[in-house]
Order: C-alpha cells, then sequence, then structure tokens
C-alpha cells in the first residue's frame, strides 16, 4: 500500500505542474488578445494568423492540462468552478478554432472569444482554490458529468455564434458603404460569415435544453424535486429561452434581422449570467441558493 | 355520441378565421410571450422564492407594498404568471395542431411549396436515349446516395410533369412538431405536478417502524377541503450508514500576488491531512416497507438513489444527531442534538456541538477505517457587553472526557438518525418521457442531415442535361460534399450510360 505522505507529495507536485502549465495557458490566451486586437488596430492580416495560430497551440496545450487534471483526479473535471471555467475556456476557443477553419483571413470575432478564454482562466488562477476535492454525495450521479460537460459546451458555442454576431453588427453598415473592407470580409462573404452564428446556437440549442433535463433529472434524484426555481434554475431558464426566442425570430421575416441579432446577444448575456453571474447576484440580495459553488 | 355530433357541427372554418384565433396560431405571439416570461423568470431571481414576508422586511427589503401587492415572493405561483404561461400554451397548442393539418395537407396537395427553380445544371455527356438517362439517374439518387423517392412523385408531377422528387432523412417538419408536441406534453406534466404533488419530511431512528402522515397536501385535495391522509404502509430505519473521505487540505495562497509567485516557482503548493480532513463520501439509510405486520421491500436508499414506493419517492435529505454526555460523577446523563446549543450547570455559557464523525474513513491511501465517533466542542459565552465569544474546547471522543471549568464532561453515546424527504409527484413520469421525446427529436432535427432534390432532365441539342435544387436541413448535412459524390457518380455512370461512347 502506497504511504500518505508518498501520495500527498506526488499530488502536490502534479498540481504544482498543473498551476505552471495553467498560467502558461491564460498567458498565451492573453497574447492571441493582443495579438488579434493589433490587427484590429492596424488592419493588417499578420497579426491576426498570428494570433490564430496561437491559439491553436493554447488550446492544444490546454487539452494537455485537462487531460493532467483529470489524471491527478481521477474522475472527469468538472466539479468545481475551477474545473469549468478551465473547460468553458478550451472549448470556446476550441469551438472558434472548428467552426473558423475554412474563413480566410477573418480574425475579428477571434477578439472576444480569446478575451474569454483568458478571462476565464485568470478567474480560476487568482480567485479559486485549485484543490482537487473529493466527490460530495450530491454529486456522485450518473447525470453530473454529462450534464455539466453539456451545458458548459452549449456555453461554449454560445460565445462563438455572440463574438460572430457582435462583428457582423459592428461592420456591416460601413462594409455597405465600402469601408472596413481590410478585415477580410465584404458583402459578398458577410451572409455566409453571419449565418455561422446561426448554426452554432442551433448547435447549442439542444445541448442547453439536455442541460436543463439533466439537471431537473438530477435534482429530482438528489433533493426529491426536479425543479425548485433556484436562481441558478432560473437563470438557465432565462438563457433558454432567450434562445428559443432568437430561433424563433429567425423564422420570422420581419424579425430575422436586428431583433434576431439582439436576442442572440442577450442570450450570450443571459448565458453569463447563469454561470458567473448568479454567484455574484445571490451574494449580492443574499438569495440563498442550492447550487452556489463552494469558494 | 351527442358531444361528437356537437364537436362535428361547430363551424371550425369560422373559429380558424377568426382574428384572435389567427393570433395565437402566430409565432409572433409566442416570442412576445417568451419575452413576458423572462421578465417573471428575472423577477423571481431578485426576489427570494418562498420566503417570508416579515424575513423579508427585516433583511431591509424596501419595496415591501409591491412585494405583497404582486406576491413577488411566490411569483411563479402568482396569477399574473400563470396567466401567461396558460397563454403560452394556448399558443403552442394552436400551433401544433395547425402545424398538424398543413403537415397532412402537404401531403393531400403535394405539390404545394415544391416549385422547381433548378439550382445546378450538369450535363449527361453522352449519347444516349433519355429513357435510359432516367432509369441511372434514379438508380444513383436511390442505391447509390441513399435516398428515397418522395412518396407521391408520380401525381405530383411538377410543372411540366417531368420532375423528380427524391428525399433523404428524417423529414424535419416532422421532427419539428414532433419536439413542439413534446413540449406540449411537459406543459401537461407541469400541471400535474401543479396540482396534485405534495411533500415532506419524516425523521426516521434505526429500529422503528414509523407511520408516515404528511403535513401538506396537494392543491387540488385542498380546494376541495380534504385533510392529509396518513400513508397506507409504514417505514422502518434498519441502519443509517455514515461514510468520510479523507480530505487533504491544500495549503494555497488567497492573495493575488502570492499566487503569481506561485507560477513562477517561488513557493509550491502542499498538501496536508489534519485531524478534521473528513469529507462526507456517504449517507445511506437501509429501509424497510412495511404494511401490516409484513415487511414488502427493502433497500438501502443514498443521496441520488431514492425509494419508490405506491407512488411516493423517499429521499436520503439528511441526518439529525444526538449525544448524551456524563457531568463528573453523575449518572443522569445530558442529552442534546447538534443543532442546538446545551448549558451544563456549573459552567458558564453555552455548549455548541459540530457534526459528529462517526461511522468509516476511507483513507487515501486506499485502507479503510472505523471511526471512533468524536465531536467538536465550542464553548458560547456571552460578556457583559451582551457580545457573543466563542472558545474551542477541543475534540471529545466517545467515552474520552474534557476538563472544562474543574467538570470532566465525558462522550457517552451518539446516537443519529435518518431525515427524508418525501414527495408525491405524478407529472414526474410524464415530464420524464416527455422530455426525452422533446430532446431525441430536437436533436435529430437539429444535429441530423435531411435533402431534398427535385430533379429532372432534359434535352438540350441533343445532350441530356440533369437539372436540380437541393433544400438541406440539420448541422450534419453536407450540400458540397453531396453534389461531389453526385458529380463523381454522373461521372462514372456504367450501364445503360457508358462514358466511354464517343459524343
Ligand atoms: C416553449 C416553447 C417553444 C420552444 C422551446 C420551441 C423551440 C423551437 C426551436 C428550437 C425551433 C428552431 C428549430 C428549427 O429551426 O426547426 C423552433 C422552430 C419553430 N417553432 Fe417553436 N418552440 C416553442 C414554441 C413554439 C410555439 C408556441 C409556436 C407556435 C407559434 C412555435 C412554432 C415554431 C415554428 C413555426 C418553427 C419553425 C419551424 C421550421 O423551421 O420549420 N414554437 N421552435
Amino acid at each position: 500500500m502506497p504511504n500518505l505522505e508518498a501520495i500527498l507529495s506526488r499530488d502536490a507536485y502534479l498540481l504544482s505542474v498543473e498551476i505552471k502549465l495553467f498560467w502558461f495557458v491564460a498567458l498565451l490566451y492573453g497574447t492571441c488578445l493582443i495579438l488579434h486586437l493589433i490587427h484590429l488596430i492596424t488592419r493588417k492580416p499578420g497579426p491576426g494568423r498570428l494570433g490564430t495560430n496561437m491559439l491553436w497551440g493554447a488550446v492544444i496545450m490546454h487539452a494537455g492540462l485537462i487531460l493532467l487534471r483529470t489524471f491527478e483526479g481521477q474522475r472527469a473535471p468538472f466539479q468545481t468552478l475551477y474545473e469549468s471555467l478551465s473547460w468553458f475556456a478550451w472549448s470556446a476557443s476550441a469551438t472558434y478554432l472548428y467552426v473558423g477553419r475554412k474563413w480566410k483571413d477573418i480574425y475579428l470575432s477571434g477578439i472576444l472569444v480569446s478575451a474569454l478564454s483568458m478571462g476565464a482562466c485568470l478567474y480560476a488562477l487568482l480567485a479559486r482554490s485549485p484543490a482537487v476535492e473529493p466527490l460530495s454525495p450530491p454529486l456522485q450521479s450518473y447525470w453530473f458529468e454529462w450534464h455539466v460537460v453539456l451545458a458548459f459546451l452549449s456555453y461554449a458555442v454560445f460565445v462563438v455564434s455572440c463574438s460572430i454576431e457582435i462583428v457582423y453588427l459592428m461592420i456591416k453598415p460601413s462594409l455597405k458603404k465600402g469601408f472596413n473592407t481590410e478585415y477580410g470580409l465584404h458583402i459578398n462573404n458577410l451572409e455566409i460569415f453571419h449565418k455561422q452564428s446561426f448554426r452554432l446556437a442551433l448547435f447549442g440549442f439542444p445541448l442547453l435544453t439536455f442541460g436543463i433535463f439533466s439537471g431537473a433529472a438530477w435534482a429530482n434524484d438528489a433533493w426529491g424535486r426536479y425543479w425548485g426555481w433556484d436562481p441558478k434554475e432560473t437563470w438557465s431558464l432565462i438563457t433558454w429561452t432567450m434562445f428559443a426566442m432568437y430561433l424563433h425570430s429567425m423564422s420570422i421575416p420581419k424579425w430575422k434581422e436586428l431583433p434576431a441579432s439582439v436576442f442572440n446577444i442577450l442570450g450570450f448575456i443571459c448565458m453569463l449570467m447563469t454561470f458567473i453571474g448568479v454567484n455574484w447576484l445571490a451574494r449580492l440580495l443574499g438569495i440563498p441558493s442550492l447550487h452556489l459553488y463552494a469558494m | 355520441m351527442i358531444i361528437l355530433t356537437k364537436i362535428k357541427s361547430i363551424n371550425w372554418q369560422a373559429i380558424r378565421e377568426n382574428k384572435l384565433y389567427r393570433r395565437f396560431a402566430s409565432l409572433k405571439t409566442s416570442v412576445i410571450l417568451l419575452g413576458i416570461l423572462i421578465g417573471f423568470y428575472i423577477v423571481g431571481t431578485i426576489f427570494p422564492q418562498g420566503g417570508q414576508i416579515d424575513d423579508y422586511i427585516k433583511a431591509g427589503g424596501r419595496f415591501t407594498p409591491f412585494v405583497i401587492f404582486f406576491n413577488l415572493l411566490n411569483i411563479f405561483t402568482a396569477p399574473g404568471f400563470l396567466l401567461i404561461a396558460l397563454l403560452l400554451f394556448i399558443n403552442l397548442f394552436i400551433c401544433t395542431v395547425e402545424r398538424f393539418l398543413l403537415l397532412l395537407n402537404q401531403r393531400a396537395n403535394r405539390a404545394d411549396g415544391l416549385e422547381f427553380i433548378p439550382a445546378y445544371t450538369f450535363p449527361l455527356d453522352i449519347n444516349r436515349q433519355l429513357e435510359d438517362a432516367h432509369g441511372s439517374i434514379k438508380e444513383i439518387f436511390i442505391k447509390d446516395l441513399g435516398f428515397k423517392a418522395y412518396p407521391y412523385h408520380e401525381e405530383t408531377a411538377l410543372i411540366d410533369g417531368s420532375a423528380r422528387i427524391v428525399e433523404k432523412g428524417w423529414s424535419y417538419k416532422w421532427l419539428t412538431w414532433g419536439y413542439h408536441l413534446a413540449i406540449l406534453f411537459c406543459f401537461f406534466g407541469f400541471l400535474l405536478t401543479y396540482l396534485f404533488s405534495f411533500e415532506d419530511e419524516i425523521i426516521l431512528y434505526p429500529g422503528e417502524a414509523a407511520a408516515i402522515k404528511p403535513a401538506t397536501i396537494s392543491r387540488w385535495n385542498k380546494s376541495w377541503g380534504h385533510q392529509p391522509q396518513e400513508l397506507d404502509f409504514k417505514l422502518q430505519l434498519d441502519e443509517f450508514i455514515t461514510e468520510y473521505n479523507q480530505f487533504p487540505v491544500l495549503d494555497y495562497p488567497n492573495d493575488k500576488l502570492s499566487r503569481l509567485a506561485m507560477a513562477m516557482g517561488w513557493n509550491e503548493p502542499k498538501y496536508f491531512v489534519k485531524n478534521e480532513s473528513y469529507f462526507p463520501k456517504d449517507w445511506k439509510s437501509r429501509l424497510k416497507v412495511i404494511e401490516g405486520n409484513k415487511t414488502v421491500l427493502e433497500k438501502t436508499i443514498e443521496v441520488n438513489d431514492p425509494l419508490y414506493y405506491h407512488g411516493t419517492t423517499f429521499y436520503q435529505a439528511a441526518y439529525k444527531q444526538n449525544l448524551k454526555i456524563q457531568v463528573d460523577d453523575n449518572p443522569i446523563l445530558l442529552e442534546t442534538d447538534t443543532d442546538n446549543e446545551l448549558m451544563i450547570p456549573g459552567i458558564e455559557g453555552m455548549f455548541r456541538f459540530g457534526t459528529i464523525k462517526t461511522g468509516t474513513l476511507f483513507k487515501k491511501d486506499g485502507s479503510q477505517e472505523k471511526i471512533k465517533s468524536f465531536v467538536d466542542a465550542t464553548l458560547v459565552k456571552k460578556d457583559s457587553a451582551g457580545k457573543t465569544e466563542t472558545e474551542k474546547i477541543g475534540k471529545l471522543e466517545q467515552d474520552g472526557s474534557l476538563i472544562v471549568d474543574n467538570k470532566k464532561i465525558i462522550l457517552k453515546e451518539v446516537k443519529e438518525a435518518s431525515i427524508l424527504s418525501y414527495r408525491s409527484d405524478p407529472g414526474v413520469p410524464i415530464l420524464w418521457w416527455a422530455g426525452v421525446m422533446a430532446l431525441l427529436a430536437m436533436s435529430l432535427r437539429v444535429f441530423g442531415a435531411w435533402y431534398r432534390i427535385i430533379y429532372r432532365i432534359e434535352e438540350r441539342e441533343d445532350t441530356p442535361y440533369l437539372s436540380f435544387t437541393i433544400k438541406t436541413k440539420g448541422l450534419m448535412a453536407d450540400e458540397e460534399k453531396l453534389i461531389r459524390r453526385l458529380k463523381h457518380l454522373l461521372e462514372n455512370m456504367t450501364e445503360p450510360i457508358d462514358l466511354d461512347t464517343p459524343v
């Protein structure tokens, strides 16, 4: 039987490697952000291209980091907010790269994605505990991993959808007048580019639906109630409803332009509220929540 | 029969043309209603739901008249919210019925919405009869590409009768309709929950068969003036089991600069095991269901694994811990539970006990250990100014002792009871199945692939041409790939069309 001291020092060593790697990944996301901003300011494709390549590097390294964490905890690494933030950052950037792999010299939507990935990593590193925790009894459910993984994947997809939407809204008026063509977008490819944002939201919607359904089924087993109007549950329902509004607006000819775009961006904001904002709101207003992540 | 005739005699067409009905059949209405619901939801996250108005006032709430008038502490059962939910239900119901009629109708008027505007035209670069080309192209679509001939294509015979329709994949329209229908069923589930569910809690001490008498009653029964009924079976707790994991504490700084320093390797994180490194692993109750004098079911439940019996589900919710203390040699033991404070004569202040650790400890090195029950004791004192002070006394083990104010305090006995919550909710099975169906249909619609090709083979200057248009739905649908394959197949067409034949 391995001795306790040896186990603890091995765990501490692995954690110290993990933390250093995590900082490095955060730094890479930060550099990507800076390169994307340089692209925005100079209008040259070079920095954007470099930023995207570097984002590939960050995502590959980050995948290694998630595997390391899995090995450390001997379980899927989606339990604490520290872990979920990491998965969120990775999946947002990976989705962005996957979706954008065929775009030629269009980098603007990478700004929001790399900023959020960096932000999520820094928040995890600076404000959350990296301790590998055992699973508490309520988390010991077969719903747990699927619930978290797919809900967070939907969040990542919504991030990319929103970043495309914002770029589209910002650049469309000037492209129509013939300006700002240096960013790789022009009137002919703008709609194809924009369509990705709808496809992503469409992709995310069943995932979010599954997230809510599995959460309810799980709560029903663990707490004896499938729905309790807990702030976290309610915000996830708000996000879901907002995206339902978005998807429906896309079928209403008069609303498929600006109103739909607004709903998509609001959906993203609601998602952020569900993910992080609830903790903050609940503390601010003193509302108890079963879902709050332990500090 | 009479009802049936009556229903038949209603002028449905007039109703369907009614303006209000049209409004409820509109997608815009759904978006607006969903938007209003969001407003209610947000209010529901700002005001603590299920809270008491007195607590709200005490906590410094400033909108008291509003809160009372609009019932903001129970907004999800307030009439305004229920009304909007009802309107959305009607909206969804009408949409689903209308969509159903439309889909059926589309089968009857097959040509509806299927006009042929060719998007692609490929020359069939061969010297062949048009008749042969028809056969081969059909074969390519059906055999090689897995399409199905649209069931009514002969009659559909679009426009000039020469176009054909082939489809592949599950009909997205029926899938979309299917998950809307499933969502409609979810509303029924919510309604059943709203009307018929009730819940309560029961505390079980080991060894006794307890009758279950809920203090609450469903809304439906309440509205008929019924009283809560005792359930027709009893529950006995044979054993309550607690298990803990050894949970090493991480020595890790909280301030941001030290964390940054750690990233540079100026300091390393460390794990260490303290005495109180106990992390709950499991709470289990070994239960028996007793009817009359007979045990009809035995099950060990834990969090996430409840007991179902006769429409009621029992959950491991919490536990209650009692302890008995002996002071010096006094044969009369003092009894308390860990939720309350205990006064011991002769000692100033009140005793407060933490969670009693008892059961099994699963250690980091893989071994298991029976825990010698213990509890942490603190003494709470009030000074003359009325300020409370807490003083840690120490760890009190089973049969062990602590000396406080020259008095010897001995932990003589610990006892645990299991707290189960139970609930009866006939909405759950419907919601479960409707939810699964909704997810399934939605996933097939969104992630699947559906294609419809309308094509025509026509002759221009003695060369047959294939003109077609493609419609796709679903994220997996890949129009480019399909066209590449089609091109490839057309180029390699064998009998009866032979590419080698010189044109
Ligand atoms: C709780 C409410 C609802 C949810 C979650 C929901 C969900 C969805 C989703 C995700 C889509 C987009 C998928 C697609 O493009 O096929 C959709 C489309 C649609 N929904 Fe809903 N829906 C709801 C209520 C309604 C209601 C009340 C109506 C009736 C007016 C309606 C009518 C439609 C229509 C007509 C489409 C377009 C289908 C198509 O493209 O063929 N939905 N719905």
